[in-house]
């Protein structure tokens, strides 16, 4: 059943994909910092104010993911912020995630040798969204 | 009485440039990536460091299937990232997005060579083979090219 994209519920089922995820757990082996997705605002598209996701990764596991405020993502070490398109874009296979941070298209704070260092898990992070069926806010 | 002549202080280095800066005004964030990327290498790992004070290249990279490319001019100590390719490069990679990437992700071995024996390695050197990873120039190049590689490497 679909939930509603970055809502509490699709924060839970996300979580549950990543751990579920043999690729995911391989691949982010020794990740231990948190990581926020910003997704700015577009009231046009039905998403009025922008939404935070803060994930606290460690190992290979999922140990916390919670859809919050964008301020609190923002505290995170590593910040990834697009647009609620570009979002949607990239969960549903629209956009390559790193095509669109080589591009600008989405955003990214934090150490960059670490990040391209786990290329490989943040595109299995990225495949676990589009595994969670979701009820897009401009779509309703 | 404090004496205001010059003392040891004025004869200490100081680190009065940054190594990597960019050519154009509103540099792209493929050049932004890079250079970050370069920059935080060469600060963080002084075997990386020694290699980019060798190292006198212009290097382009060509990312395929965003159309965008850079070329990285080496210059011994620093580096000017330019938007685009620019004329006169020593070498030139066209690979696509992902290819790119796990170029940084080459472990380096002995005697600095390029790791080609692990999953990564044989991944880039499977790319080479079929034609999705091409590089202008590496004739006569080989040690820039094993260079501009470490210093890319964000491998142990």
């Amino acid at each position: 059943m679909a939930v509603n994209a970055f809502s509490d519920e699709w924060a839970v089922r996300f979580k549950d994909e990543v751990n579920k995820s043999s690729v995911y757990k391989a691949a982010a082996k020794g990740w231990k910092w948190t990581v926020g997705l910003v997704i700015e605002a577009e009231p046009d598209k039905n998403v009025p104010e922008s939404v935070g996701v803060v994930m606290d990764l460690f190992d290979g596991e999922a140990r916390d993911i919670h859809v919050g405020p964008a301020s609190e993502a923002q505290t995170c070490q590593f910040v990834i912020t697009a647009p609620y398109t570009r979002w949607k874009q990239v969960a549903t296979k629209e956009l390559d995630a790193t095509k669109g941070m080589l591009q600008g298209k989405l955003k990214l704070k934090g150490d960059l040798p670490t990040i391209v260092r786990y290329t490989k898990a943040s595109q299995e992070l990225t495949e676990c969204t589009t595994r969670v069926p979701v009820q897009w806010p401009d779509e309703r | 009485m404090h004496d205001a002549g010059p003392g040891p202080m004025a004869r200490r280095k100081v680190k009065t440039s940054k190594p990597v800066t960019y050519a154009d005004a509103e540099p792209s964030a493929f050049a932004s990536m890079l250079g970050g990327l370069i920059d935080a290498n060469v600060e963080s790992r002084p075997e990386r460091k020694k290699d980019f004070d060798s190292l006198a290249a212009r290097v382009g990279i060509w990312v395929t299937d965003i159309d965008e490319g850079v070329t990285l001019v080496f210059e011994r100590g620093a580096l000017v990232v330019h938007n685009g390719l620019e004329p006169k490069r020593d070498i030139t990679i066209r690979a696509e997005a992902d290819t790119v990437m796990n170029l940084s992700n080459l472990k380096i071995g002995l005697f600095g060579m390029p790791v080609y024996y692990d999953e990564v390695g044989r991944g880039v050197a499977l790319k080479l083979l079929r034609g999705k990873l091409r590089i202008d120039g590496l004739v006569g190049n080989l040690a820039t090219l094993n260079t501009v590689t470490r210093i890319f490497s964000v491998a142990g």
